[in-house]
């Protein structure tokens, strides 16, 4: 976590400082400070719960102990489960869920990447504004309305259950993200840079790629975590699309009760593995998940 | 010819930059939905071809034909409005409290500003799952919590409100974070002077944000429920996990009811398309409320 911590604020070019409200008093502070502690607390104590039951034998997963050596003696067992001698599943999905997050945050962010500083630079007849909207929509519609009409399409160019199929609904799913981040950040680039090397005789392209894409890496960072963490976490699609060869992740832990019943140390290993990458990720990019996830509406 | 050639590039090659994330739109989303619309008006079925039946799935889902309409659709759409308004309402106000505290000069501000945004990121299916341990009603830790406490255990799962407000907490979970973050950032937006004048007539805190940080939060809260609106309209994952939609159909939501309509058991796809479409015209009214609001800052 300080790792991630230092990352992060590297990430961070701008951080102005922000305007606090002093405490008022100090029993008002304290106050304050004990209250942040608790929301925090709050906020992990479910994942805390987790992990400390994912050390636990079946028998001690119910009997209310948190305090691993101390209450209770804590085992790898579910570990071993999840990762060892019957692990092929585990690693096989996991592996498909890697291939599915990167392949479509690859696609996302190529055309992303392009859309973005297309809609940044440049101005275009039917309006900015409205090609902008047009691209986050997508993102508005529910995703069971298009489920269906995927599933024909999909059984016509016999993409079900393939990579190329997971791989094209995930970057459909987040392109709106790639879209939206890059062209914050191109629309904020300074544009004398750009004319400059135009100038100087670089092609539209070139300019792009040479001066450009190299200072967007923190928005390319930012763009790349947030894509691959919802590609990472998508089940609906995973659902119906790719059940059998191509199962992602997510399709394991959601058979996780029908397999053994509710096994409170198997389930918490199994929601702890899915969701370790993208909690980790987002810790990157703080500064943008707030940029990110209103779609630029609101500044972070 | 000087003139007019960089023009001309410059023409080609701002639809270079453009055109490939509109062609995948295009084939992707628009075409699915146009499909999708086309498939409400058939009766298809998964091995039976389809047929045009004109608007026959929406009247019989509407009750237009005053034959009562789908029951299932309005009770399943009920709880996705209770849903919809209890968690967006939720995680207006958890969120807000929240940003409030942290919008003080507090140590370590950033390290827990940074782990209370970790929820947001975990996959809801893994969180349902989580939920199933947690609502346990005999051995989970809430219960014991409340237990503890002194207070009745609570039948979440069993019982059709306790496995509602099941659901809902744990979307009000995963969350919070998100309208806190934005809440946040607004907050800090505002400049410290305001509220130093402001100090010179009241030392009431509550008026000081009643008078002063909410009016300058308001368009970002507004911003903010919009978006939970249409995220929550669209809740499956944590119901499927957490609930199976039970008991009985106490959890199901609008999307689930659509899922197992078309994609679980009969594969009735023309009924399901019709009856997401409804759903689609409640995400487009949403949206362009949204749209209207922040779309001049895309220019």
């Amino acid at each position: 976590m300080d790792a991630a911590s230092s990352l992060s604020s590297s990430i961070q070019t701008t951080h102005s400082k922000p305007g606090y409200l002093p405490g008022t008093s100090r029993i008002g502070r304290y106050l304050l400070i004990g209250l942040a502690f608790f929301f925090t607390f709050l906020a992990i104590s479910p994942f805390l719960f987790a992990l400390t039951t994912s050390f636990k034998t079946q028998t001690d997963s119910i009997d209310g102990t948190v305090i691993p050596f101390i209450q209770y003696q804590p085992t790898l067992i579910n570990w071993e489960q999840e990762f060892g001698l019957g692990g092929t599943e585990t690693f096989k999905s996991l592996r498909n869920s890697a291939l599915i997050a990167l392949g479509s945050t690859l696609i996302a962010t190529i055309l992303g990447t392009l859309a973005g500083y297309g809609l940044g630079r440049f101005k275009y007849g039917i309006g900015n504004r409205n090609l902008v909207s047009w691209f986050m929509s997508q993102r508005f519609l529910p995703p069971i309305a298009s489920v269906i009409p995927f599933v024909l399409l999909f059984r016509d160019l016999k993409l079900i259950d393939t990579l190329p199929g997971m791989v094209i609904i995930n970057a459909t799913f987040t392109l709106p993200f790639a879209v939206l981040i890059m062209r914050d950040f191109f629309a904020d680039f300074p544009q004398e840079l750009i004319e400059a090397a135009l100038v100087d005789g670089a092609g539209h392209f070139q300019t792009f790629r040479d001066i450009a894409l190299p200072l967007a890496t923190p928005a390319l960072v930012a763009s790349v975590i947030i894509c691959f963490s919802f590609a990472w976490n998508e089940y609906l699609f995973a659902s119906v699309l790719a059940t059998k060869e191509w199962k992602p992740y997510p399709m394991l832990v959601a058979g996780s009760d029908s397999v053994r019943g509710i096994m409170f140390g198997f389930v918490t290993t199994r929601m702890l593995i899915a969701v370790t990458v993208p909690v980790f990720l987002s810790l990157l990019v703080q500064r943008y998940i707030v940029r990110g996830l209103t779609f630029g509406a609101v500044k972070g | 010819m000087l003139v007019l050639k960089p023009m001309m590039q410059k023409t080609s090659a701002k639809y270079f930059f453009l055109m490939p994330g509109v062609l995948w739109i295009l084939a992707f989303t628009l075409f699915p939905l146009v499909y999708s619309l086309y498939l409400s008006f058939t009766d298809f079925r998964l091995g039976k071809e389809p047929q045009f039946v004109g608007t026959k799935n929406y009247v019989e889902i509407l009750g237009l034909d005053g034959e009562g309409g789908d029951d299932k659709a309005l009770e399943t759409a009920t709880f996705s409005l209770f849903l919809t308004l209890g968690s967006t309402s939720m995680t207006l106000i958890m969120g807000t409290l929240i940003a409030w505290v942290f919008n003080h000069d507090l140590p370590m501000l950033r390290q827990m500003r940074a782990i209370i945004t970790m929820p947001l990121f975990a996959a809801p299916i893994a969180l349902g799952f989580l939920g199933v341990v947690i609502f346990n009603e005999t051995n989970g830790p809430l219960n014991n919590i409340l237990q503890g406490l002194g207070f009745e255990r609570i039948q979440w799962i069993i019982d059709p409100w306790g496995a509602r407000f099941a659901v809902l907490i744990t979307d009000t979970w995963q969350w919070t974070p998100f309208v806190f973050i934005v809440v946040l950032a607004a907050m800090q937006s505002i400049p410290e002077d305001l509220y130093e004048s402001a100090r010179l007539d009241t030392r009431s805190n509550w008026i000081l944000f009643r008078r002063i940080t909410f009016p300058l939060i308001a368009p970002a809260l507004g911003t903010v429920a919009l978006l939970r609106l249409v995220e929550t309209i669209k809740i499956l994952d944590i119901p499927i996990s957490l609930t199976g939609g039970g008991p009985g159909a106490a959890t199901q939501t609008y999307s689930y009811y659509v899922y197992q309509i078309g994609l679980r058991g009969s594969f009735q796809l023309g009924d399901a398309s019709a009856l997401s479409y409804l759903v689609v015209i409640i995400a487009i009214i949403i949206s362009s409320i949204y749209f209207w609001r922040v779309r001049a800052r895309f220019d």
